[in-house]
Order: structure tokens, then sequence, then C-alpha cells
């Protein structure tokens, strides 16, 4: 890698010691430091979830590598199939009623990552994607276990559905329209995966 | 004197207590109910809960009757008849002669401020000194409560009441300011209807009721969160306030969750909320003036006690905030 020669600190919205002085960054700090932010303003775009869990890393990266596992730890998703792609699973989300989600399961071993492409109703653009990272907590917190990273990006797809052709007919809800309640329903989601696992690694 | 003051409000409540047990469980936390409200009788008239809500006040105000009130301004949720409106009908009973009667049609949830704000020019302009304005809801008997609708997980919410309050151009209790919006992309997101289907007006043989755009109803909450704190602010900033440092907190009073986000996104603590939630459920317009009557009967408002009121009307049409200086300047 090397660096190109161009002056980084002229290109606007660039910050640095050299051309952004410690008193003027201390008094930016201090305007983006609210005591209270609005939902939209940390969950609109991007929503991100953290939480301890209590068991070894890799058992944490085996578990969620399977994509079936989904239909225990998640709040809605059941009855896992295959599809004629042998890297997309179909099964149903409840929230939806009869609704077809379909899940292809993107592993990365050595970053432990588990990335799960999924949508509603179509396999062709897999565009929900759910982002996680499984971080080994003796890292990052000095103690056993993991600590699980879970990323939603609010894909333009969440505010218009594309494939409207491929709702069942009878289905009033979007689910885009619950984009708000997304913080609240995987934080109960992560808890349901925490407790499942603390309890069969009996911690 | 070009300060519109608040000199007084004052509640009316229906007698029939209804609690919880009525309308049977319902597991929806979005309608999760208050521990009772007050229902109205088909029969009572707004224009009578007004006329004793107003009697009430007059009581409080130390003056023996309003005849000399030269504004009536009136927000009717159910209208004793729908052509009509009230107003004339409540200058009838109080005696009055007013220059000016309105009966303000929208804005629900926030129509007291809006008749504040509406009051203030006209108080300017006409030659009357006092303005009345009253807020009346009375759908949850009537139309909530009727046997078709009270397994609706929305019918526990609402309760029955009248609040009125009485303003003057004066220095005494000043309106600091008033913010008002109106959010014409969001009104058609709550209706009126019937499982009927037709017309309101059409003959029918099922009780109306009200009804949120099912896909919206996340949505309508998460506008609800923002649009409030966002228009109180803007009125304490106009008044030169801080928000955190405001004595006393009034909104309109759809849910324990709206009062709870509300009050955090505005750093006020619970001691400063007031609300009538828990025994009188979502009294909608006539919220805020029932609000103001008990933060005055708990002693809350002091000597240049800081008041903010504010909140949102139906599925986000109307937000609208004020700030008051409760006896300025003087003794309490």
């Amino acid at each position: 890698m090397t660096f190109a020669h161009d002056d980084i600190n002229q290109i606007s919205n660039v910050r640095r010691i050299e051309n952004f002085a410690l008193g003027a960054m201390n008094s930016l700090c201090m305007e983006l430091t609210h005591a209270v932010y609005a939902h939209d303003d940390v969950y609109g775009p991007y929503c991100t979830l953290e939480e301890y869990i209590n068991c070894p890393p890799g058992v944490v990266f085996e578990y969620l590598a399977d994509g079936r596992s989904l239909a225990e730890w998640t709040y809605s998703l059941r009855d896992f199939a295959n599809t004629e792609d042998p890297e997309v699973l179909v099964s149903t989300d409840r929230i939806g009623g009869d609704t077809k989600i379909y899940v292809k399961t993107v592993v990365n071993a050595s970053a432990k990552t588990v990335d799960y492409h999924c949508a509603w109703d179509q396999m062709q653009k897999l565009w929900m994607i759910y982002l996680m990272r499984i971080v080994p907590a003796e890292l990052v917190l000095d103690k056993p276990g993991s600590v699980v990273l879970w990323t939603n990006c609010h894909h333009p797809y969440y505010d218009h559905n594309p494939f409207p052709e491929e709702a069942p007919k009878s289905r009033k809800v979007w689910v885009g329209d619950l984009w708000p309640f997304f913080y609240a329903g995987h934080h109960v989601e992560m808890q349901n995966l925490k407790a499942i696992l603390e309890h069969r690694a009996g911690s | 004197m070009t300060n519109l003051s608040l000199l007084g409000t004052a509640s009316y409540l229906p007698e029939r207590v209804v609690t919880n047990d009525f309308f049977g469980e319902s597991d929806n936390v979005m309608f999760r109910g208050s521990r009772e409200r007050r229902h109205a009788h088909p029969d009572e008239s707004a224009a009578e809960m007004i006329f004793k809500a107003t009697n009430k006040l007059c009581e409080r105000l130390n003056i023996s009757k309003l005849t000399d009130v030269g504004i009536i301004l009136c927000n009717v949720t159910l209208l004793d008849m729908p052509f009509m409106g009230v107003g004339a009908s409540v200058a009838k009973l109080l005696g009055a002669k007013p220059e000016l009667i309105l009966d303000v049609h929208n804005a629900g949830c926030i129509s007291f401020i809006y008749m504040m704000r509406i009051a203030k020019p006209l108080l300017e302009t006409t030659r009357t000194k006092t303005a009345l304005i009253c807020n009346v809801q009375n759908t949850a008997g009537p139309i909530f409560g009727h046997h078709d609708n009270i397994k609706r997980p929305q019918s526990a919410i609402p309760g029955d009441g009248c609040g009125v309050g009485l303003f003057a151009l004066s220095d005494i209790s000043p309106v600091e300011s008033i913010v008002t919006y109106a959010y014409g992309e969001y009104a058609d997101d709550m209706k009126l209807i019937s499982d009927e289907g037709a017309h309101w007006h059409a003959p029918r043989k099922l009780s109306l009721h009200l009804n949120f755009d099912e896909r919206k109803i996340i949505k309508i909450i998460f506008r609800g969160n923002k649009l409030v704190p966002s228009v109180i602010r803007e009125a304490c900033q106009e008044a030169n306030v801080r928000p955190s440092d405001a004595d006393i907190l009034i909104t309109n009073q759809p849910n324990p969750f709206f009062l709870r986000n509300w009050r955090e996104a505005l750093e006020i603590s619970e001691c400063r909320q007031v609300h009538t939630f828990d025994e009188h459920g979502n009294t909608f317009g006539a919220a805020i003036p029932i609000s103001l009557e008990r933060a005055h009967d708990r002693g809350m408002l002091k000597k240049e006690s800081k008041i903010l009121l504010g909140g949102f009307s139906h599925a986000g049409d109307y937000a609208a905030a004020a700030v008051l200086t409760w006896h300025k300047g003087q003794q309490a």
C-alpha cells in the first residue's frame, strides 16, 4: 500500500489535527454530544445491536453459520426447507402471515462473520442483509465468551416493495413498515440467541 | 398590554366511571388502557358540559357569572348537532352575548393551543376583553362505549371530559410563545369508519368507529415521538426557556408510552409532568385544560412557573406547543 501524494487536509470534511485544532475538535465533540438522541437519529439509516453471550466464540459461530438455526432464535422465521438453489433456504416469516422468506447464509470462518442475505416473497434479489460478527470477549472484555455485533442497513426497498406482485394477496403489512421497530424486535431476538446459547453451554 | 394571559382553567367530568373490565382484556400494548375513564351519556350535550365547567371556572376565579365574555371558541369531538356547532348553545346557557363565536373543528388533541393562537389576534382586533376556550371530548361513551365497538382494542383508551380556559389580554400569566404546524401529508391516516362502508353520514345499522391506517400505525407512533418534542423545543426557543428548566409539562395524552417518551426527550422529570391519563384516559383536546386545572389543584402553579404545553393531533396532521409563565412578576 502506498499513499497518494495529494494533500488530504484539503479535502472537505476531513478533520485532522493538522488542519483542525484540538480546541475546535473539543468544541465540535461537545456540539455532537447530546444528552438524549431521537430514535430516528440513532436507528433511522442503520440498526446496530451488540450483546455479550457467555458461550465460546467458535460455538456461537457454528450455530449462527447454520441458517436453519434461525428457526430457533428468531421471533417468527419457521419451517425451513431447501430451494432449487443449494445455497438458498426458504422459510415462513409468520410476521407476514404466510409470507415466504428466502435466506442465503454467507460466512467467513476466520473473521467469524455470518451474513444472512434475505428477502420476502422472492429469491432473485436477496436485499435484506443481516450482518453479524462474533468477537472473542477475551479480546474486548477480558473475559470468556463472545460479543455479537449485528447490523442492518436501511435498504430503499424497505420503503417501497419493488416486487408487490410476489406478495400473498391478503397481506397488508410490508417488512419495511416495521423498520422503526427493528431495534426492539432484534433486541428480543438477540436475547433469544443469548438465552438459548447460554442455556446449552450450561452457563 | 399585548400579551395573551391565562386567567384560569376548570373541568367537568361526566359522572359515570368506567373501569377496565368493561372492555375485556386487550393484548394490544398500543392501546393499553388506563385504570378508569368517564363516559358521557348520549343525552348529555357538549354545551351543558361546557356550561358546567365554566360555572366551576367562575367559582375558581371568584366571579359570579361569565355573561360579559367577548369571544367563545369551542372544539367538540362529537357535536350536539353537526350543522350548527355548539358555541351558540354555550352562549345561551351562559346568558352571554359574545362578539364572536367560533366552532373550531380541526386540530383535535391540540386544539386548545390552536384556539389560544386564534384568540390572541381576535382579542387584539375586537372590543372584547376575554376569550373562553372550550374543549369537549365526548366520544368515549357514545362511540367507543357503544356495544358495536366495546371489544375494539382502541376503545378502552378514550375518556370523556370537558376543559375550559379563560384568556385575556394582560400581563398576569402571559403566553410567551405559540408554535403551530399543519402536516397535510398525514391528514388521511385516521378515519371515522363503519364496517358497513359508505359515508359516515349514510343511514346505517352499526356504529362508526375511529380507525388508523393499519400499515402506518408504527410510523404514526414515530411521528408522534418526533413531532411533539420538536415543536415544544421550538416554542421553548422562542420563549427563551430551556425545556429541561420548565416547571410543568402538559401534553395531549394518547397513551403512557408517548407520555414517557416526550418527557424523556425533553429531559423533564416525571414529577413535573402533569396528566390525567390513569383516571380519565385520553380526553383528546380537553386533556390540556383539564391537566392545567390538575396542576393548579396540586399547588404546582407557583409564581413565575414555566408551563410547557404541546402535542399532536389525530395521526400527526397538526402539532402545536406553547410556553406560559404563571403569575409573572407577581405573588402567586
